[in-house]
């Protein structure tokens, strides 16, 4: 069931997904992008070589679970329009990840523009703005 | 631009240039293991009756997934010490900053994808720019891509950027 636009307001949160993403999630994500790169499945790299204390979750990774969150709350009357992220900081798996957003303005055409983040406790690893657009319940 | 660039001649000469041009075919088996990585079970990317249901005339490959649908293929011998590949980024390699990471992705989706379309992305570098950040000094990379279909409509145009950093 797709929330209306209609129904949000400014500073409305959307549903917030949290995750620990592990080594097994890191291994499929990687095989689904075709990823060949080492930060994320080679220990010795990324400890030895780049000077990290672990392999390291996918930037994309982190993008593709806030654009879940996002269509998740949508639902399927709702049309994901823009989609903008920084890699801020990295995350290590079996850290808990919270993926959220807070709705920043209304505009015509049922658009809604929020600013969404992926964070670690309370530091953000990933921030970002998004744009969706959501059915009118005139429409419905 | 100094001696010390991190940026070589051979990058810098690709400012404004085309640097790929890819193409591939979407699938729906493949867009739905990477939405199964992501844990993501939305309806519109799996169930065709639901996807009707709300407009589409069959399911949707995920917006998120549309870049992934032009990667080739790679050749191990040919990867970077560090694994990647580069094919999509148009090999650009930066020497003196072989350290790479993601910077952030920004993309307007104009018209969903569906299975069976044939896409070609077009990237252009849009700039390289050398700063510094609070753990030193790293290459900020940013491309613009166009991602068409096969009747040239318009699906999705995206900026992406990269942070590579000196070893």
């Amino acid at each position: 069931m797709s929330p209306c636009f209609e129904d949000v307001d400014t500073g409305d949160e959307i549903t917030a997904l949290t995750v620990s993403v592990d080594e097994t999630q890191m291994f499929f994500f990687s095989a689904a992008t075709y990823n060949g790169h080492r930060i994320h499945y080679d220990k010795d790299w990324a400890r030895g070589t780049e000077g990290y204390d672990n392999v390291l979750v996918h930037g994309p990774l982190q993008a593709a679970l806030l654009s879940r969150a996002l269509t998740d709350w949508i639902g399927g009357g709702g049309r994901l329009i823009a989609f903008s992220v920084q890699n801020r900081a990295i995350a290590y798996p079996g850290q808990q990840l919270t993926f959220g957003g807070v709705i920043t303005g209304k505009r015509n055409g049922g658009l809604v523009d929020l600013d969404i983040y992926c964070k670690r406790g309370a530091e953000v690893l990933m921030p970002g703005t998004a744009t969706v657009a959501l059915p009118s319940k005139a429409a419905s | 631009m100094s001696s010390e660039s991190l940026v070589d001649a051979d990058s810098a000469a690709k400012i404004g240039t085309v640097v790929a041009v890819a193409t591939g075919d979407v699938y729906r088996r493949d867009w739905q293991r990477w939405a199964a990585a992501v844990g993501d079970h939305n309806p519109l990317w799996f169930d065709a009756d639901y996807a009707r249901g709300h407009g589409y005339r069959d399911i949707i490959c995920p917006p998120l997934y549309l870049q992934y649908s032009v990667l080739g293929v790679a050749a191990l011998g040919e990867l970077r010490p560090d694994g990647s590949s580069g094919a999509v980024t148009g090999s650009m390699a930066f020497p003196k900053a072989p350290r790479r990471m993601a910077g952030g992705e920004s993309t307007t989706f104009h018209l969903p994808a569906y299975h069976g379309d044939a896409i070609e992305m077009t990237r252009t570098v849009e700039s390289i720019v050398e700063k510094e950040g609070r753990s030193g000094r790293f290459v900020l990379v940013t491309w613009r891509s166009e991602y068409r279909n096969q009747r040239r409509d318009l699906l999705a145009e995206a900026s992406t950027s990269m942070i590579a950093r000196p070893a």
